[in-house]
C-alpha cells in the first residue's frame, strides 16, 4: 500500500516538476556554452566582474525560485491530499493515518532531493568548463592556504548536508500543517503560524547552543589553522540538532494525524 | 450476525455544538436504509464518523464490530456529498486508481457502467459536467463489493432520467449481505426502494422503523411523515 | 417503467396486486417462470426486499411456487386463476355499482344504463 501510495503521488508531481526542472537545465546548457565557455579570466578587467555579478545573481533567482517552487509543491500536496476534497478520497482508502504520513515523508523527500540533485547538477554543468577549470587551478593552493581546506571537501560535506536537511525541511512542513488542523476554523493560518514559530524557536535554541558551546568566531578567534575543523563542527551540531527538531516534530505528527484529525 | 453498523452513545461536538448527541443505533446487514433529517440534523456528521474522517468526542461507532481503521475501510464503499477525485485525472485513471487500493473491486462492473452511461474513460475529470462527474463517483462507489455502502446525496444534483439510473445502479449492484445507507434531502425519489428509514433531529434519532410499518402505522408515505414531523 | 405506486399503502401490498394482475389477464401465463426477486425489484424500482415479501404472500396465497433451485413459477391451477379471476371481476362490478348508488342511480336504473351503452357502441359498430 505504502508503494502504491508514493507511486500515485510522483506521478502526479512528476509533469510540472520534470517540465521546470528540465527547462533550468536547458537554459544552465545555453548559459554553458554562450556564456561560461566565453569567459576570459586571463585578463580581468571591469566589465567581466560586473558582467559576473549579474550573471550569478540571477542564477541564484532562478535556484531561489525553483527551490521555493519545490517546497511549495511538497508543502501543497500534502494539503490538499489529504485535507482538501481530495482527502476524502484518500482517508477512505484500506491505508493507516502513519502510512499516510510515511507515503508523503518519502515522495516528500524524494522531490527535494532531486530538486537538490537537479539543481546542484545545473551548476556543475556551468562551472566546469575548461577556462573555469584552469582559472581556479591558479588560486586554488592559495584558496586552501586561506580557508584551512580544499574548496571540493567543502561542497562535498555541504551537499551531504543538504541532503539531510531535505528530510527535516519536509517533515517541518508536515508538522505545520498537522499543527494547524488542531485550528478548526484557522487551518492555513494556524500551519503558517505553526512554522514560523518553530523556525524562530530552532533559531533561538541554535544561537544559545553556538554561544554555550563556544562556536562564535569573534569568541574563539578565528585562524585558518582551526577553518576546516571549525566548519565541520558547525555543521555537525547544527545537523544534530535538526535531526533532533525532526525526531520530535515527527512522533508529533504521527500523533495528531493517528487521532486529531477532523476532516471538514 | 452482527449488525454492520452500531453506535453507542455517539457525541460529536464541535465548539459548543452537539452535532450528533448520545447517539445510539443499530443497523443489520441486508437492507437499503434512508437516513433522512433536515439540514444541520447530524446526518452528514455520522456518515463521516463512520468513515474515520472525523473522531468521535464520546461513545462509540463500529463497523462489523471495529472501530473505523483499515480493516473498515476495506469494507465500506463511501460516496461523499461532494466531487472528491483530483481533477486533473483521467477517468481510467482513476479506475486503475482504484483497482490498485481496493481488492474488491471490480473493473468490469464499472467500465460496462461507464460505456452505459456512454461516459468516456479517455476525459479529464475536470471536462465533465456537474452531473457527469456525480454519475463517475457512483459508478466507482458501487462497483466495490462492499458490505456497507455510503451514499451521501446520491441523486441531489442529476436530472430526473439520471436518477433512475442510479437507483437502477444501486439496486442492481448491491448483494443481499451488504447494507446501503442513502442520505438525502429528496425522500420520494427514493421511497419506493428503502426496507427502513432513520429520522435524525438535532443529532438525535427521532424515527427508526420500515417504510411499510411507517405506512400502515400513520397510513402515509415516508415524505408526507417527514413534512408532518418537521414541520417549520 | 417503474411501477405505479401509491403513497399511502404498504409498498409490498401494491406489489402483490400488481403481480396478480398480471397473472389474472394473462401477462403471465399458467407454469411461466417469474423474474427473479433482483429483476421484477429493479424493474418496479422497489426495493428487493419488498419485492421478496409480496412474493412469498402470494406464494402463500398459493398462485406462485417456487422450486428451490429454478426460481418461482406461476401456478399451473387453471381453475384458481379462473376463480380468481372472476373474484376480482365481480369485486370491480360491486365496486361499480357502489359508485352508481352514490351517484343516485337505483341498481336498475344502472343496468338499464349499462344495456344503452352496450346497444350504442354496437350501433356505432355496425354504421
Amino acid at each position: 500500500m505504502l508503494g502504491k501510495l508514493i507511486k500515485y503521488d510522483l506521478k502526479s508531481a512528476a509533469k510540472i516538476f520534470f517540465l521546470l526542472h528540465v527547462i533550468y537545465l536547458l537554459i544552465c546548457l545555453v548559459a554553458r556554452f554562450f556564456y561560461m565557455d566565453r569567459l576570459r579570466f586571463e585578463e580581468p578587467v571591469e566589465p567581466l566582474v560586473f558582467s559576473l555579478i549579474l550573471f550569478v545573481t540571477l542564477m541564484t533567482l532562478l535556484i531561489s525560485a525553483l527551490s521555493i517552487f519545490t517546497w511549495m509543491q511538497v508543502a501543497f500536496r500534502f494539503y490538499r491530499n489529504l485535507f482538501s476534497k481530495e482527502g476524502y478520497l484518500s482517508w477512505t482508502l484500506p491505508v493507516s493515518a502513519p502510512q499516510h504520513l510515511w507515503s508523503k515523508i518519502i515522495s516528500g523527500y524524494i522531490l527535494m532531493a532531486a530538486d537538490l540533485l537537479i539543481l546542484s547538477a545545473g551548476v556543475l554543468l556551468l562551472v566546469t568548463g575548461d577556462n573555469v577549470t584552469s582559472a581556479y587551478s591558479m588560486i586554488a593552493d592559495e584558496l586552501e592556504n586561506e580557508l584551512g581546506f580544499s574548496l571540493g571537501s567543502f561542497v562535498c560535506l555541504l551537499f551531504i548536508t543538504c541532503l539531510i536537511n531535505c528530510l527535516c525541511t519536509v517533515i517541518m512542513l508536515y508538522f505545520s500543517i498537522l499543527v494547524g488542523q488542531l485550528f478548526p476554523s484557522h487551518r492555513v493560518l494556524g500551519a503558517i503560524a505553526a512554522y514560523f514559530i518553530t523556525s524562530f524557536v530552532v533559531q533561538i535554541l541554535t544561537m544559545l547552543l553556538m554561544l554555550v558551546f563556544g562556536f562564535f568566531p569573534g569568541y574563539r578567534g578565528y585562524s585558518s589553522a582551526y577553518g576546516l575543523d571549525y566548519t565541520i563542527r558547525l555543521l555537525y551540531m547544527s545537523l544534530i540538532l535538526m535531526l533532533i527538531v525532526t525526531a520530535i516534530q515527527y512522533i508529533a505528527a504521527h500523533y495528531i494525524i493517528k487521532r486529531k484529525i477532523n476532516l471538514i | 450476525m452482527r449488525p454492520i453498523l452500531e453506535c453507542q452513545r455517539l457525541t460529536k461536538k464541535y465548539g459548543s455544538f452537539f452535532a450528533l448527541s448520545e447517539l445510539t443505533l443499530s443497523l443489520d446487514r441486508g437492507q437499503i436504509v434512508g437516513l433522512l433529517g433536515p439540514n444541520g440534523s447530524g446526518k452528514t456528521t455520522l456518515i463521516k464518523l463512520a468513515n474515520g474522517l472525523l473522531n468521535p468526542t464520546d461513545g462509540h461507532i463500529m463497523i462489523n464490530g471495529l472501530a473505523p481503521g483499515t480493516e473498515s475501510k476495506k469494507i465500506v464503499s463511501y460516496l461523499p456529498d461532494r466531487s472528491f477525485f483530483s481533477e486533473h485525472m483521467k477517468v481510467k485513471e482513476i479506475i486503475s486508481y482504484y483497482t490498485d487500493f481496493y481488492d474488491n473491486f471490480s473493473t468490469d462492473r464499472a467500465s460496462k457502467m461507464l460505456d452505459t452511461l456512454e461516459i468516456d474513460i479517455n476525459s479529464r475529470f475536470s471536462a465533465l459536467s456537474k452531473g457527469t462527474k456525480e454519475k463517475v463517483q457512483l459508478v466507482l462507489v458501487m462497483s466495490r463489493d462492499a458490505d456497507l455502502y455510503i451514499l451521501d446525496e446520491p441523486i441531489g444534483g442529476v436530472d430526473p432520467a439520471a436518477r433512475d439510473y442510479i437507483l437502477q445502479t444501486i439496486l442492481t449492484n448491491y448483494n443481499e449481505n451488504a447494507t446501503v445507507l442513502i442520505s438525502t434531502h429528496l425522500i420520494s425519489d427514493i421511497e419506493n426502494v428503502l426496507d427502513r428509514v432513520i429520522f435524525l433531529q438535532n443529532g438525535q434519532l427521532a424515527l427508526n422503523e420500515t417504510v411499510d410499518d411507517i405506512r400502515l402505522k400513520y397510513g402515509k408515505s415516508v415524505d408526507a411523515l417527514f413534512r408532518e414531523v418537521f414541520k417549520c | 417503467m417503474p411501477w405505479n405506486l401509491d403513497n399511502d399503502r404498504p409498498i409490498y401490498l401494491q406489489l402483490m396486486e400488481r403481480i396478480q394482475h398480471d397473472i389474472i389477464s394473462g401477462v403471465y401465463q399458467p407454469g411461466d417462470k417469474l423474474p427473479s426477486v433482483r429483476d421484477l425489484a429493479v424493474e418496479a424500482a422497489v426495493n428487493p426486499n419488498t419485492m421478496q415479501k409480496a412474493l412469498s404472500e402470494l406464494e402463500r396465497c398459493g398462485l406462485v411456487y417456487s422450486q428451490r433451485t429454478s426460481g418461482r413459477f406461476i401456478t399451473d391451477d387453471t381453475a384458481m386463476i379462473k376463480k380468481m379471476r372472476t373474484e376480482l371481476a365481480q369485486e370491480h362490478i360491486r365496486d361499480f355499482f357502489d359508485q352508481m348508488r352514490k351517484l343516485g342511480f337505483s341498481d336498475r336504473d344502472t343496468l338499464e344504463m349499462i344495456r344503452d351503452t352496450i346497444r350504442g357502441i354496437n350501433n356505432e359498430t355496425n354504421t
